[in-house]
């Protein structure tokens, strides 16, 4: 789970960005499926995408469709099933559904879309309440090697990130992972308010549903699941504390299945001009969004070593056979 | 003084023409959406958040109030017209409501509910003001064990719901724990019970199995009589307005929801549904009429109104005092703050005590705006039942399918909503209760969650369930709910006026 | 379902209760190996995804003998003798629904539904009433669509917009 460096990044997108003939097809209508009900961040991100494309009058007309359920598997079956070779199609997804395919054990995975570019991310962070005897992530991992079964974690549902990322920090400390106890809320806000409550021993959460925490001195952040150390968080990554371990909850946009190599240049292009439009930078800096764009074949391999590394993670925490 | 001072600054923002223009798209808004099943505040905040977007944002905060206080008023509206409830929290107004209503006491009914929403809202929204700090504290003080009591509570006293028949009822109720059963594991992320259909994967949604099991079973049973129930519902007998007596018999039930239902919707796990659960249980237990239970009772309809919108006003406590969005609701308004640039949080009454005040400010406009346009309605409303029965149940059953389709425009919701529908018929048909089967997919699997997280916490110690002075009391008072009707009878030698096929 | 008016000189069996103990029982069945099947799999729980299905399916199973020790006792009351007819009509205008809504869309498939129940209730005509439901239903989805930028399922007719 390899981190971009602002400069990188830029360079090989500008190496990505073959200059387009004249022939090339223009889009112009597009209709963005989120997997999801309104509301949730798949929804919010299909619909600030919107609001860029036609704000910047990169696509006329483009419309959002929702289709919830089980994690984004029903959108994407959907989504496979009836877009197929339509040049006009996207789908936005998320690491969250990287997870729910192999639980769910979903026919359809994300090997059958066509991948374009991530779009934004978010750290995970291992929080304490400020009163917890536990100051930094060595007395956690003290604690934790002593009697892992008397650690509980609480956080997101099973098998979402928040659960997926203590898997990996048990894993990485060389714990046998099916001691794992995790439990379970159903919203980060139930999460947050047991962490809170001192009823279980750490928490993970999205960063940043606990920076406010931080700040007005209710939470302590033992450790953030960066590359590198994050701008105006004082915490350490969970590398830099010993503990290798790198989780990125992406958010993502995908093509249909099926179409043809210019048509998805052309697609990758809209997608490019988008996210580096003034618009979607606003969006970002307004919904506190990291901007971790990252495309073509580049991010094409950070997703196989993502999808990888789930499954063998999902199957160590006992969730899948 | 501070704080009346802070209020005040509230309300002249609220009060300006424009904001006053917000407010009042914001309750027409959240009413027409609460009125339809499956679509609430939350899904109608979300999709009108991009449009918003250029708005100020003291305006869109005091729409969203609006539109969130709407809601809660569409939901029994549609509850008690045409026992479709709008809201998961306003299915248990369906039950006494709509009883109400095809015996010509709509507009009493209406009336309740919404003098009642405005009493309980106006309550909530001051102790939303004045004590938030202190409730929140005691509320993130419940853990999982608390929780868990808390469900025993609420399972030992909706067996007031159950009808006459023990049986009967606890068949309906194991109905509904199966449906709950329905779905991935939360905790162990294992799906049960769903052979292998992904749409099954997210379980049973509540307001889906309401409506078909009142708005669907009911329209195929009365199809089903034919010639024999061409009994005319008269929209109105007697006044539309509440008479003395009503007013005698809803006063007490609005305060004592009230009561219920702000410190359970501040709980990060407390919900909207339980609160409204245990109003109607102490209703029933409290009334001196019990015997019009199940056939209209008013006092079945003040409470459980009065406990939900206070919940509302209650799931704002941990959303402005630590940042916690515990609801859909609360969720989406998070969502509009950080819009504005806001992080809702632990600072957010320091760092922005404006917005906050404007809020709470806009909470009481939208309150009182609701109940002055609702009330002189409350006639125009209940005209509603006038409307010839082909069209008002062809009107229901579209009514119904809208909701469920806006919601998730699935199919294999709509099959769902088809076989509940059929559920629904088939219990009426051989006298088993409905409002069980609710009960037992919403309180299921919440309680079912709660013990095990507070048997992991503990690492499989169960006396981790009883040590906790709160649970203690929880289940004390359980005790009491089923043991109280015997008791009563051993003191006085005479039956319990309520409960008495508990024996 | 309808068992034929019988004077309660002695306590005939409750037909339909039979059947619907009988509807427990296999429900209870239906849980129970859903349960097994769960407790198969390794948990590293204390109470794992299985205990709470295991103990309704138990419910379950214990109510389907109440039901149908009761159901031995005789049906309690008389019940009236319900239409077969318009029931269809309902259940046709729901599936008619379903059916219709992937390829003609949300208004037509709607209007079929409306038409359909008001036939169960007893009023016709049948076309006039579709035309009536239809009209209503593309203003509505006019509305869902251009208010609350929420798509319900679209056919010809909602294309046309």
């Amino acid at each position: 789970m390899s981190n971009m460096i602002r400069g990188t990044l830029l360079g090989m997108t500008l190496a990505l960005a073959v200059p387009l003939g004249a022939a090339q097809a223009q889009v112009n209508e597009l209709k963005i499926m989120a997997p999801a009900a309104p509301g949730g961040g798949w929804d919010q991100t299909a619909r600030s995408m919107q609001h860029a494309l036609q704000t910047e009058k990169i696509v006329g007309n483009v419309q959002v469709m929702n289709v919830p359920g089980a994690g984004g598997t029903i959108g994407i079956a959907q989504f496979v099933n009836s877009s197929k070779g339509d040049p006009n199609a996207l789908m936005v997804s998320g690491y969250v559904m990287v997870g729910a395919i192999i639980t769910n054990k979903s026919p359809v995975d994300l090997s059958q879309v066509t991948p374009l570019a991530r779009l934004t991310g978010e750290y995970e962070a291992l929080v304490v309440p400020t009163s917890s005897p536990l100051k930094t992530m060595d007395d956690f991992v003290k604690v934790l090697k002593a009697d892992p079964a008397k650690v509980s974690w609480a956080g997101g549902s099973a098998g979402g990130t928040d659960h997926i990322t203590a898997g990996l920090i048990v894993k990485a400390l060389g714990i046998e992972p099916s001691k794992l106890n995790y439990i379970a809320f159903s919203g980060g806000g139930e999460s947050l308010a047991s962490i809170l409550g001192g009823k279980v021993t750490v928490g993970l959460n999205g960063l940043s549903e606990v920076e406010p925490q931080a700040k007005a001195g209710k939470l302590r952040i033992l450790g953030v699941s960066s590359a590198q150390r994050l701008p105006g968080i004082d915490a350490p990554t969970f590398k830099e504390a010993g503990v290798d371990v790198e989780v990125q909850n992406w958010r993502m946009v995908a093509a249909a299945p099926g179409i043809s190599a210019e048509q998805k240049k052309a697609l990758l292009d809209v997608v490019e001009k988008m996210a580096k439009s003034a618009t979607w930078q606003d969006t970002l800096k307004t919904k506190g969004w990291a901007d971790t764009y990252l495309a073509g074949p580049e991010f094409e391999k950070q997703l196989a070593a993502d999808i990888a590394n789930t499954k063998v993670v999902l199957k160590d925490i006992g969730l899948t056979q | 003084m501070e704080t009346f001072d802070a209020l005040g600054q509230g309300l002249l923002i609220a009060l300006q023409p424009s904001n006053l223009l917000f407010a009042f798209i914001g309750v027409m808004l959240g009413t027409a959406v609460g009125v339809l099943p499956g679509i609430g505040p939350a899904l109608t905040v979300a999709l009108l958040l991009p449009i918003t977007f250029k708005l100020d944002p003291a305006g869109s905060l005091i729409m969203f109030a609006g539109i969130y206080y709407g809601g809660m008023y569409g939901g029994s509206t549609a509850s008690i017209l045409l026992n479709t409830p709008g809201e998961s929290s306003s299915i248990v107004t369906a039950l006494e409501g709509n009883k109400m209503a095809r015996a010509g006491r709509g507009g009493p009914a209406l009336a309740t509910a919404a003098i009642g929403s405005f009493v309980a809202g106006t309550i909530a929204t001051i102790g939303l003001a004045l004590v938030a700090p202190t409730v929140v504290d005691i509320a993130i003080s419940f853990g999982p064990e608390d929780y868990f009591a808390l469900m025993v509570l609420a399972f030992t006293t909706v067996s007031a719901a159950f009808g006459s028949s023990v049986t009967r009822g606890l068949v309906s109720l194991f109905l509904g724990l199966t449906l709950g059963l329905i779905g991935i594991d939360l905790q162990s992320g294992q799906a049960r019970i769903s052979f292998g259909i992904p749409d099954l994967l997210d379980g049973v949604e509540v307001t889906t199995l309401a409506v078909a099991l009142f708005a669907i079973g009911e329209t195929l049973s009365v199809a089903a009589a034919g010639n024999r129930a061409e009994e005319v519902i008269e929209p109105v007998r007697g006044s539309v307005f509440m008479s003395k007596e009503d007013w005698k018999r809803s006063w007490f039930p609005w305060l004592r929801g009230t009561a219920l239902g702000f410190p359970i919707g501040a709980m990060p796990a407390g919900g909207a549904e339980i609160p409204t659960f245990l109003s109607y249980a102490l209703e029933k237990r409290l009334c001196k009429k019990p015997e019009e239970f199940g056939n209209g009772a008013i006092e079945g309809v003040a409470g459980p109104e009065a406990a939900n919108n206070a919940a509302a006003a209650g799931v704002l406590v941990p959303l402005l005092t630590l940042g916690l969005p515990t609801s859909a609701t609360a969720a989406i308004m998070l969502a509009g703050f950080q819009q504005y640039g806001l992080n809702p949080g632990p600072l957010l009454f320091t760092t922005n005590p404006d917005l906050v005040w404007g809020l709470i400010a806009s909470l009481f406009i939208a309150n009182g705006m609701l109940l002055v346009l609702n009330l002189p309605l409350v006639g125009l409303w209940v005209r509603l039942l006038a409307i010839p029965r082909p069209w008002l149940y062809g009107g229901i059953l579209v009514f119904a399918t809208l909701g469920t389709l806006g919601a998730n425009p699935s199919l294999v919701e709509l099959g769902m909503l088809v076989v509940f529908g059929l559920l629904g018929y088939v219990l009426r048909r051989y006298n088993y209760p409905i409002a069980p089967v609710v009960v037992g997919l919403i309180l299921g699997p919440l309680s079912e969650q709660q013990l095990r997280r507070a048997l992991a916490i503990s690492v499989g110690d169960p006396m981790v369930l009883f040590q906790s002075p709160i649970a203690l009391t929880l289940y004390a008072l359980s005790i009491l709910a089923l043991l109280g009707p015997m008791l009563f009878t051993l003191i006085t030698g005479r039956r319990a006026p309520v409960g008495g096929d508990e024996d | 379902m309808s068992d034929p008016a019988q004077p309660p000189s002695r306590p005939t069996p409750d037909k339909a209760g039979f059947v619907i103990a009988l509807g427990l029982a296999v429900l209870a069945v239906v849980v129970g190996l859903d349960a097994w099947r769960l407790s198969a799999m390794p948990s590293y729980s204390a109470v794992g995804p299985a205990a709470f299905p295991a103990i309704i399916a138990g419910g379950l199973g214990i109510l389907a003998i109440a039901t149908a020790i009761e159901a031995l006792k005789g049906a309690e009351e008389e019940r009236p003798h319900d239409e077969v007819k318009p029931i269809l009509w309902v259940l046709g205008g729901l599936l008619g629904q379903i059916a219709l809504l992937p390829f003609a869309g949300f208004s037509i498939a709607t209007g079929w539904l409306f038409a359909a129940t008001v036939k169960g209730f007893g009023r016709g005509p049948v076309w006039a009433h579709f035309l009536a439901g239809a009209v209503i239903s593309f203003v509505i989805y006019v509305i869902f669509a251009k208010g609350l930028q929420l798509s319900l399922p679209a056919g010809p007719i909602e294309r046309l917009i």
